[in-house]
Order: structure tokens, then sequence, then C-alpha cells
């Protein structure tokens, strides 16, 4: 059924996006450009592993170093950026008014990146932290607390300011966004930096943070996107949404208490790792009830919806697979081994990526008024970036089994566990050289479209078909 | 009904659907569910065994694996009451010599001798191997001025190393380290117990360094 419009207000595309337009544009911009970025330091990284002298003269391309700025630049600049510009453009839009105090984003993304960008020469010159995903060094870390709180401005307003009372699961999830990190860095900065907790402490702090930002800020960001663009392109009510608030609210209070899963074997209290065990076990049913809620992914079509799909697969894969090797007996065998950067992969690459990519590429034609510049490259990108993330995993699983198997072998030597690895970790070198190609596509196509949105002021909605009123028929 | 557009060309999505009607059609299924009599719906049961059984794992691992909360077991597998029986007394020789590496060495020297005419030397030294009293006071306020060791005149300032200054050894430390150099070094005095520390500290208090003059009543 489809109903002429009846009201200015349910066109597609109307003042909402083109107002929001240049700031986030600076932010996909800024997303995909870190992303790019974090792809070359990835591919130096993985080639280190088989080829360790590959660079090793320049002291700030050696290993330890590519591998902390490739995750910095991934994680601060592209997922952050991109988060951000899909958490307030759907805030925005499901608010039902324009962007307000944009000036706060536009400076706050600013500071943000020069932010990200000198932490980086930091780490490049020695100034990294030693813990995972904070690996910025200190100094910057003021810096991006006030930058990002800048960004986050107009997403508070939008929401604080919403034409209609009623919300959605989208909301939830960007609002937690917004307000988490925030308390995540004002509590890790504290209890690393500023008056330093002691001894094993630290590493649970730091674990905590580690976990916090998977799972209560780019997982909420991505589900949001997630939760926007399925039943918007299928046109279907989302099945037993009714359990979708327990979804969030699990998530929200059980999912940073995994942490201390990353610490088993660790010197820290047994009841740290017990508790973080169980919770990633509990925290299955936020996964449950978002496999209700999202399956209808599987009847959609159109190109957001094959990312969406492919990064649902991947959250609910993540998710059982964290839930499984948290316990002791399996951590025992898949710590320490690649088994490890094979699931963040999973994680960060599979679920968010995919989530975010899939948000973007339903976002940029509404923010801009007109189609992506090129088709081939969407197509192109699409398909290189599904075999670069499905070939790096299945690399990494294969790399870790192998090398976890040859490790507890006391007759097998170090070098010659590695012997053994090393056709693995080159397969893996190739998946993150697609991996780069893809993403230069998507890079090369998102200035083309910024660009062309920039300058032609077309009259918005043209390209666009009117949409229909969703019956809540479907439960 | 599903009005769902092919979305063939990958350049754009379409939508099917309004933001406003978006968020109506959602808003409909939170809060209160009309009473349909007629229609038994099995979900939320199912939903709530799914969690029942999830928390009657959570409840079971925890009280197996916890350690009884206890921040000093670090195997999740030991029985109550394992931790207590698990703190071994420590070596106080072991300690004291690490806490001697760290405070007392840059000056005395690893190998006791001392460096004249600043640092008097410990091993085979009256003031070490002497009254416990008298040696407990130096470590714990520290020494300033003249002393005469081995037949030897020094002449320098030993910083405080008790509760409080800029070492800030506790008790136990201060025995530990005391013990380490009464043996050490051919040297043979007894053992310089805890509560000794903790007496001596208790009847001081705090003050600044002492002199050797000042000393003089506690030689026996």
């Amino acid at each position: 059924m489809i109903n002429a419009p009846t009201h200015a207000s349910l066109a597609e595309v109307t003042a909402i996006d083109t107002r929001g337009r240049g700031p986030l544009l600076l932010l996909l911009v800024a997303a995909v450009a870190w992303l790019v970025l974090s792809g070359i330091l990835a591919l130096i990284a993985s080639i280190q592993l088989h080829s360790p002298a590959f660079l090793a003269e320049y002291s700030w391309l050696t290993h330890g170093r590519t591998q902390a700025l490739r995750e910095t630049a991934f994680v601060y600049g592209w997922a952050a950026n991109a988060g951000l510009a899909i958490g307030l453009w759907i805030l925005a839009r499901l608010g039902g008014s324009s962007l307000r105090a944009l000036n706060w984003t536009i400076m706050g993304t600013l500071f943000w990146n020069l932010g990200v960008a000198a932490g980086l020469v930091g780490i490049a010159t020695g100034d990294m932290t030693s813990f995972a995903l904070l690996q910025l060094p200190r100094y910057v870390q003021p810096l991006l607390l006030v930058a990002y709180a800048a960004i986050a401005i107009p997403g508070v307003l939008a929401w604080s300011g919403r034409r209609m009372n009623r919300t959605y699961a989208s909301q939830w999830y960007i609002i937690a966004a917004l307000f988490l990190l925030p308390w995540l860095l004002i509590a890790v900065q504290s209890m690393l930096f500023w008056a330093p907790v002691r001894g094993t402490l630290q590493a649970v702090a730091a674990g905590w943070y580690a976990q916090g930002t998977w799972t209560l800020w780019l997982a909420p960001l991505a589900l949001a996107g997630a939760y926007y663009v399925v039943p918007k392109v299928t046109g279907r009510v989302l099945p037993s949404y009714e359990f979708a608030p327990l979804a969030f609210w699990t998530l929200i209070v059980i999912g940073a208490w995994t942490g201390g899963r990353h610490l088993i074997g660790g010197p820290v209290p047994a009841w740290i790792a017990t508790v973080a065990v169980v919770a990633s076990v509990m925290v299955l049913f936020h996964h449950v009830v978002l496999w209700l809620n999202l399956r209808v992914v599987f009847s959609g079509t159109g190109n957001a919806i094959v990312f969406m799909r492919f990064g649902f697969v991947a959250y609910l894969a993540s998710g059982v697979l964290a839930a499984f090797t948290a316990f002791r007996g399996i951590a025992a065998f898949a710590q320490f081994t690649f088994m490890t950067p094979a699931l963040e992969m999973l994680g960060l690459y599979g679920a968010i990526s995919m989530f975010f990519f899939g948000s973007i590429y339903f976002m940029m034609p509404r923010l801009t008024g007109q189609p992506w510049a090129s088709g081939a490259l969407v197509v192109g990108h699409r398909w290189l970036v599904m075999l670069g993330i499905a070939a790096g995993i299945v690399a990494l699983v294969v790399a870790g089994w192998i090398q976890g198997a040859a490790l507890l072998d006391p007759d097998l030597a170090i070098d010659a566990v590695l012997e053994r690895v090393k056709p693995a970790l080159l397969a893996s070198t190739a998946a993150h050289l697609i991996l780069l190609g893809a993403n230069l596509l998507l890079f090369v196509n998102v200035l083309q479209s910024a660009w062309a949105g920039c300058r032609a002021n077309l009259p918005a909605g043209t390209p666009f078909r009117q949409p229909a009123t969703l019956e809540a028929t479907a439960s | 009904m599903n009005n769902a557009p092919e979305n063939r060309d990958p350049r754009i999505d379409q939508a099917a659907v309004t933001d406003e009607s978006l968020l109506l059609a959602h808003e409909k299924f939170l809060g209160k569910q009309p009473d349909e009599k007629a229609r038994y719906r099995l979900l939320p049961l199912n939903l709530l065994f799914v969690f029942s059984g999830l928390i009657f794992f959570g409840a079971t691992y925890l009280g197996r694996y916890s350690g009884h909360f206890d921040p000093k077991v670090f195997d999740e597998t030991a029985p109550r009451g394992a931790a207590a029986a698990a703190a071994a007394p420590v070596d106080p020789v072991a300690m004291g010599r690490t806490v001697y590496t760290t405070v007392c060495a840059a000056c005395h020297q690893a190998t006791g001798q001392g460096l004249p005419p600043a640092f008097p030397p410990l091993a085979g030294s009256e003031w070490v191997n002497g009254s416990e009293e008298r040696v407990i006071r130096i470590v714990l306020h520290g020494l300033s001025g003249p002393i005469k060791v081995a037949g030897t005149d020094y002449n320098s300032v030993m910083p405080a190393a008790g509760p409080g200054s800029g070492f800030n050894l506790s008790p136990e430390k201060i025995a530990a380290v005391l013990t380490y150099v009464r043996q050490e070094w051919g040297n043979s005095a007894p053992p310089v117990s805890v509560e000794k520390v903790r007496e001596v500290q208790g009847q001081v208090g705090s003050r600044g360094p002492w002199t050797a003059a000042e000393l003089e009543p506690f030689a026996q």
C-alpha cells in the first residue's frame, strides 16, 4: 500500500538531512580516511608477523608500534567518526527536527581528529601507554574527552528536543553510547593516568575499558544503525519488537562485566574471571532477542541490507564465540594465539564495521541528496570487503589453531611453530591487502559523492521514491 | 503486506517506510499489550525460560568457581579457607635482601663495606651487631653528624627510612632488613622482631634524625 504524501515531512529527504550535510560529511570523510590509513598500517603489521625484518630499520614502524597505530587509527579514527556521524543523523531523523548547535560538532570533529593524529605521532615516537585499546599517549587523552563531548552535543539536543514523544530502539542505543564513552574515558583515565591505582587493579581497569569500548560504545552505535536501516528498507515491523528493551538493557547492564575474561590466567583474584565468564554467557540473552528482532534482515534486498546481513551474522557469531572462549578450559588453549586477533577481527571488522558500512550506504545519498557517485565502486567495495574479512578471519583462526596445538607440543622448538604458522599468516596478509583495496574504493566513492553533494544543490528528494506508511500488523 | 522496494541500483537504497510511521508502528508494541484472550503467545514464556536458564547457570557457576569472592584466592577450584592456609610466612632474610638492595645499598654498598669517609660499613659494625634498640632508632628516624664505627670516624647524614619518611618502610620491612644485615657479611647478631620495631616506634613517635650522642643511652 503506497500512501500519497499528506505532509511535507513525510518526504524521504528533507531539511533534516540537508542541514546536517556539512558536519556529517566531515565526520564521514575523516572516518574513511582513517580506515584507509589503518588498512595500510594493518598491512605492514601483518607482513611483519611472517617477515620480521620488514621495515625493522625504522623504529617508528616496528611491529609493536604499527600494531598499536593500526588499532588506534581503526577504533578512534574510523569507528569513532563513522559511529558518531551515523548516530547524530539517526537521532535527527527520528527526533523529527534538524540538528542544532552543529558548530560544536564541527569544532569537536576538528579537535578529535587532530587529537587522534597527534596521538598517532606520539605512539610512533614511543609515547604509547601499555593498555590495549587505550594506547593513545596520556597527553592527548583529555583533549579527546572534550572533543567527543563537543561532537555529541547536537545529538543530545536532538534527543531532548525531539518532536515526538515516542522513542525507538536506535535512539536508546545511540544516546547510551554518547554518554557511556565519556564515562568509560573519565573513569579509566583517572584510574590509570591521573591517580593510578596500584598493582593488578590497573589490569582490571584496562580490561574493563577495552571491553567497554566494544560493548558499551561501538556495538550500540552499530546496532542503532541496524535497528534503523533494516525496517526502513524491508518495510516490515521488526518481529517481537516488544522484547527490544530487554536486549538493550542486557547489553548495557551486563556487557562491561565481560571484561575480566581477558585476564584469565593472570594475577587477578579468581572471582573476577569467573564473573566475566558468567557475564559472557548471560549477555547471550541480548543476542537471542537481537536474533528475534533483526532476522527480517534476511528478507530484504539492496546494497545496505547485504552489509547489514553480514554484520548481523558476524555479531551473533562473535557473541557466541566470546561466551565459548571465555571458559577457562578453552581460554587456556585459545588465549595468546592468533585466535584472539581473529575474534577481534570478527567483532570490530565483521560486525561493527559492516553495520557501519550498511548505515553509511543508506545515509550518504540522503545527506548529499543524490545517489552514490559510482555504482561499480559500491559493488566492488561490497564484494572485496566481504571477501577480505572472511579470508582474514579464516586465516587467523587456522593460524591460531595450528599455533595453539603446536605450542602445547614440547618436542617443537618455537621457530618450528612459527614455520608452521607462516602459510596462514601469508594468507592473512593477502586478506589485509584485499581489505585495503576495498576501502580505497570506498574512500574514492565517498570523496566523489561528498564533493558532488557539496557542489550541486539539487532539490532534495529527487532520486528518492516516496516511502509508504508502515502498518503495525506483523509481529 | 510487504511494500519493500526492489533496490536494484547499488547507488541508492530506497526506503520502504517513513520515519514517523516507523516510530508509530513500533511504539505500539512497547508497554501494555492489548489482552487478546484467544491468542496465546508462547514466545514470552520461552524467553523467560531462556533467561531463567542463564541465571541458573550463572548462579551455579559463580557458586562453584567464584573462590568465595576472596581477594586472595587465585585458583577458582580452591576450597573455602584455602587462602589463609596458603599464605606462607615470608622469609625475613629474603625480604630484607630486597629492601636492602633498593634502599640501603646505594650508600652502604652491596658488600656492606660502606664508602669512607661518608658512609660507614655495616659488616663488622658494633652499631649493627650491638643493641637492637639503637639500630632500630637509626633506621626509623635517620642519623646525622659524626659517628665512630669500628675505630674510624665518619661524618654524613643518613635519611630516615621509617613510616612517613621518604622510604616509608613498614615495621615488617624494617625488621626484615635489620635481620638481614645482622646475619650477612659475617655478622652474627640475633634477628629483630616486628614487635620490637613497633614498640620502639610507639615509644618515640615521630622526630628528626638522631645524633650519635643522643643514642648513647640505648647502647645496652
